[in-house]
């Protein structure tokens, strides 16, 4: 028997709720909100509240998959690269940079989100670029 | 029901919006009696405070 | 008094009464639900009492009825305050946890915390620590918030309702707090009941919902209040549909250990014992 109360912060957007993910034998089984924390107070928003199921969601994504012939197919990460760096290059030759957009994630680091409007930016050359926290 | 209406009382519904009785199957006039006073019942009431509300929203 | 705590649950380790003790535990600078095994140290333990006494108080029993679910067979200790044991109470009365299964290490609440949290019973039977504090003031206190509210005119009321619930966010919160909310599934997803996705909510529905629900379960321990990121004064409207049991069927959840709820008996309503 171990059951475990981890602090952590909440990965959905920029508030930094704490929380409690509660861990029985290995598997994450609900979320307390951290009464202490300064910044919540124990309270939390519904995706706060609900943020243990999606990290053991049979739903997430392990592999990169590209549609082919309509279905989704397992591939591996350089075709993957391949695959979005040739259509990337042939949409923005073909119809212009804004015809690309670019969503990224709150469940990524600062970094990695400035990566991307960086390269959506710098790179490719448009200001198409959003994020799932911008509620 | 006891429950219920003084529960609505409390947040300001009058309990006279709340109304549960037993009707058998086979005693049609009574029901048609039951309903015909429920629907005079809240004439005299006038609308409900909660349906100004609901129209609101669905404009919106 | 966290000492004679300490040394109830290290005798209750010693003589094999429970596999775990489920309290509370300063970690990482915050106050956590802890599951206490045997040969772990007591260390860092506390009762929640930060900087003002209850402050950091966690829904130990709703964990416990997640713990006994996994391990049916052991038997937990738990800290409980008065109201916590409420919640033991009705948590047996409604076939969630084992009474033989638990052992409730109580802690009685000081009288500023009893007056503030208006407690009809600021002590548990199993009191290991802490003095008793009669509910009198408490009680009254209760009372008087009711009574103010009863005084508003129909309208004034309805106007005051309808501003709180319309603050609701549809957190769940209230229900993922609370110790007595067990139901695999909730009529509050039901979508007959409570559009998905759409706010504001429906006044009164989803907010009666609950409080129609709760009728013969809550124990008024307030953490759903806590809770509340709307601070919708939920504990007032739950504090009203227990007044309403207690006058028309005599009915106090969780004040005896043998308890029956009126709404699950069949016939005629049971009268008001008088006291």
């Amino acid at each position: 028997m171990d059951y475990q109360n981890i602090l952590t912060t909440c990965t959905y957007c920029g508030c930094g709720c704490n929380f409690f993910l509660e861990v029985l034998d290995g598997k994450l089984v609900g979320t307390i909100p951290c009464k202490t924390s300064p910044v919540n107070e124990g309270k939390l928003c519904i995706k706060g509240w609900n943020v243990h199921q999606f990290v053991q969601s049979e739903n997430r994504l392990t592999h990169p998959m590209i549609r082919k012939n309509g279905v989704l197919e397992k591939v591996s990460w350089d075709e993957a690269f391949d695959y979005t760096a040739s259509r990337l290059s042939e949409i923005k030759a073909e119809k212009g940079s804004d015809a690309i957009g670019f969503l990224t994630s709150a469940k990524v680091t600062n970094e990695e989100n400035y990566l991307l409007q960086k390269f959506a930016r710098a790179g490719v050359g448009t200001n198409n670029i959003d994020h799932c926290a911008r509620l | 029901m006891t429950l219920l209406s003084q529960v609505l009382d409390f947040c300001g519904v009058e309990r006279e919006r709340l109304r549960a009785r037993w009707v058998s199957s086979a005693e049609a006039p009574e029901f048609v009696e039951e309903v015909n006073s429920f629907i005079d019942a809240l004439k005299t009431l006038g609308p409900s405070p909660l349906k100004a509300k609901t129209a609101k929203m669905g404009v919106s | 008094m966290i000492d004679m705590v300490k040394e109830k649950i290290e005798a209750l380790f010693k003589e094999k009464k429970i596999a775990g003790f489920l309290g509370l535990r300063e970690q990482n600078g915050q106050v956590a639900p802890h599951l206490f095994m045997e040969g772990q140290a007591l260390e860092g333990m506390c009762l929640g009492d930060r900087k003002i006494a209850g402050d950091a108080r966690y829904p130990l029993n709703k964990i416990l009825v997640t713990l006994a679910r996994q391990y049916p067979e052991e038997t937990f200790g738990i800290l409980a305050r008065g109201c916590d044991e409420r919640g033991l109470y009705g948590l047996f009365r409604l076939n969630q946890l084992d009474p033989d299964k638990v052992i409730a290490v109580g802690i009685a609440c000081p009288g500023d915390l009893a007056l503030a949290c208006e407690c009809k019973k600021p002590f548990p039977e199993a009191l290991v620590a802490g003095e008793k504090i009669q509910a009198g003031d408490s009680i009254k206190a209760g009372r008087e918030t009711l009574a103010a509210m009863d005084t508003l005119d129909l309208d004034k009321r309805f106007s005051f309702w309808k501003n709180q619930f319309s603050k609701c966010v549809k957190c769940y919160g209230c229900r993922d707090i609370c110790p007595m909310c067990f139901c695999r599934e909730c009529s509050l997803e039901c979508e007959d009941l409570v559009s998905k996705g759409d706010l504001p909510v429906d006044i009164p529905v989803f907010h009666l919902t609950r409080a129609m629900h709760m009728a013969d379960r809550c124990v008024d321990c307030g953490l759903c209040d806590e809770a509340c990121p709307a601070d919708i004064p939920l504990r007032l409207l739950y504090k009203k549909t227990a007044q309403i049991m207690d006058i028309e069927f005599g009915f106090t959840s969780g004040i005896n250990k043998d308890e029956r709820s009126p709404l699950s008996m069949m016939g005629p309503a049971p009268k008001k014992v008088a006291k």
